[in-house]
């Protein structure tokens, strides 16, 4: 009975078991066919390339995403090292794959915003209540009165993919432990605050302000402005003052003495250090 | 005069009137995934109208030689699946081969017109509807793409405009996305019974 049962069963389920497995070899031999003759030669170091990229599509390079940069960068060796998340390691492993010997900074850079002025610091001539961008904004340059600095509307904020800069108190803030020095945000900025520095210590001395005025205008606009007075300028040569705004070479910045004493000579207190820890004097 | 008739009739019965996306709502999946942009959405639209091309034909075939001589009718879906995701692959090879860019702009979206329920939904209904007809199932199978790329760049060109549209904050995205579907395909539920 239980024979008989197996047998009628199989009598039924054959034809259908082989119509299926010809359909499945008819099918695997055109796509084995297809592959041969549509067969794409990829350039194995663009995958390894790839691989050795972080791979968040950042943009920083200045291509749509990490595997259009591999691709360039395979092609065109010329572009290593513009991967900012990577940084040095990344440009290292490329140049391994492309057998290149990569050179030049390795120091990271991270963007410093060049302006310390909070809300009660600033000085508004009429309210704004336009689209809430920092790029519209800017088109009406007379509702702020200083036009150097920081609208604090948070366009670098919206562009951050990283959670790394907010708007702290009307004042965009960088959070050094999670930035990655995409250039996102300097960008961004329609007032070119945002300035990538090659952080040559963990924590930065800068001039946090861009204003181009008069020191009088300066100081009527704003309580933490620049006023090109210079005092920095003579405690240490790494300042230097042009269009009334005192400027740090960063190049030669050494944490230590010089430079802190020109730190407390600062009128307006705008030089200020910038860093994953902020050391207060 | 009276064959050709009919095959019209069909195909503009396929594309307006029983659009597969409007009035069976199927194939949303890519409908609403890539329809943000209309040249991209005219290219989806194009694979899955080669796709499914492809697919009613050899599914017609299969069912009207094979199946049906043989009544092994119960393995119609794995055949018809077996049919789709092979189309579906030579679509991919041949994208990758001679359109790359267009093959990199699809990313996930290519492999999942494996998946498309638009694709076997129409294979299932040239068989429900009983079409014994070679022609008028060909004729069904294209109109079944174009219908769907009728139905995808009407949307992608609304949601063009949506985008600079003052849309209430919590309506934004996908909300407004899913009420301008409904919209449409009430619009498209005018034509019902026109033919057929």
């Amino acid at each position: 009975m239980m024979l008989a049962d197996i047998i009628s069963l199989w009598n039924d389920s054959w034809p259908a078991g082989l119509t299926m497995l010809v359909l499945a070899v008819g099918f695997a031999l055109v796509l084995l066919i297809a592959s041969i003759k549509l067969k794409v030669e990829v350039d194995p170091k663009i995958e390894q390339t790839y691989m050795a990229l972080p791979k968040i599509d950042c943009g920083a390079c200045g291509f749509a995403g990490c595997s259009s940069y591999a691709k360039a960068v395979v092609a065109n060796p010329d572009l290593i090292g513009k991967c900012a998340p990577g940084g040095a390691a990344a440009s290292a492993k490329i140049a391994e794959i492309l057998s290149l010997t990569a050179s030049g900074s390795t120091v990271p850079a991270k963007p410093i915003v060049h302006c310390n002025a909070h809300k009660a610091d600033k000085t508004f001539f009429a309210e704004y209540d336009g689209i809430p961008t920092c790029t519209s904004a800017n088109a009406l340059s007379n509702v702020q009165a200083c036009k150097f600095g920081c609208m604090g509307f948070g366009d670098c904020v919206a562009v951050c993919k990283f959670d790394a800069i907010h708007i702290v108190d009307g004042l965009a803030t960088v959070d050094y432990e999670k930035c990655t020095g995409c250039t996102a945000c300097a960008k961004a900025c329609p007032r070119e605050i945002i300035e990538m520095v090659p952080f040559t210590n963990d924590t930065m001395m800068t001039v946090a302000c861009r204003s181009a005025e008069s020191g009088k205008n300066t100081k009527s606009f704003c309580k933490v402005g620049c006023i090109g007075c210079g005092l920095c300028t003579k405690q240490n040569e790494a300042f230097a003052v042009s269009n009334n705004l005192a400027r740090l070479d960063y190049a030669k910045y050494q944490p230590g003495g010089a430079f802190d004493a020109a730190m407390k000579k600062c009128p307006t207190k705008i030089i200020v250090y910038r860093g994953k820890t902020e050391p207060r004097i | 005069m009276d064959k050709i008739y009919i095959l019209l009739m069909a195909f503009i019965s396929i594309v307006i009137v029983n659009n597969l996306v409007f009035t069976k709502f199927l194939g949303i999946c890519p409908y609403l995934g890539v329809s943000g942009r209309i040249d991209m959405a005219f290219g989806m639209g194009m694979a899955v109208t080669f796709v499914v091309t492809l697919a009613g034909t050899l599914t017609w075939l299969i069912d009207h030689l094979v199946l049906m001589r043989y009544s092994l009718e119960v393995t119609r879906y794995i055949c018809y699946i077996l049919v789709i995701a092979d189309a579906v692959q030579l679509v991919e090879m041949y994208l990758r081969r001679f359109f790359p860019p267009l093959y990199e702009s699809f990313g996930i979206f290519l492999p999942l017109i494996t998946t498309n329920c638009a694709i076997l939904g129409l294979c299932l209904f040239i068989n429900l509807w009983g079409i014994d007809n070679f022609a008028e199932a060909v004729v069904l199978s294209f109109g079944a793409g174009i219908g769907f790329t009728l139905a995808i760049c009407i949307m992608a060109g609304i949601r063009e405009n949506l985008k600079i549209a003052d849309v209430p904050e919590p309506l934004r995205g996908a909300p407004i996305t899913l009420i301008t579907a409904g919209i449409l395909t009430l619009a498209f539920m005018g034509f019902a019974g026109m033919i057929k």
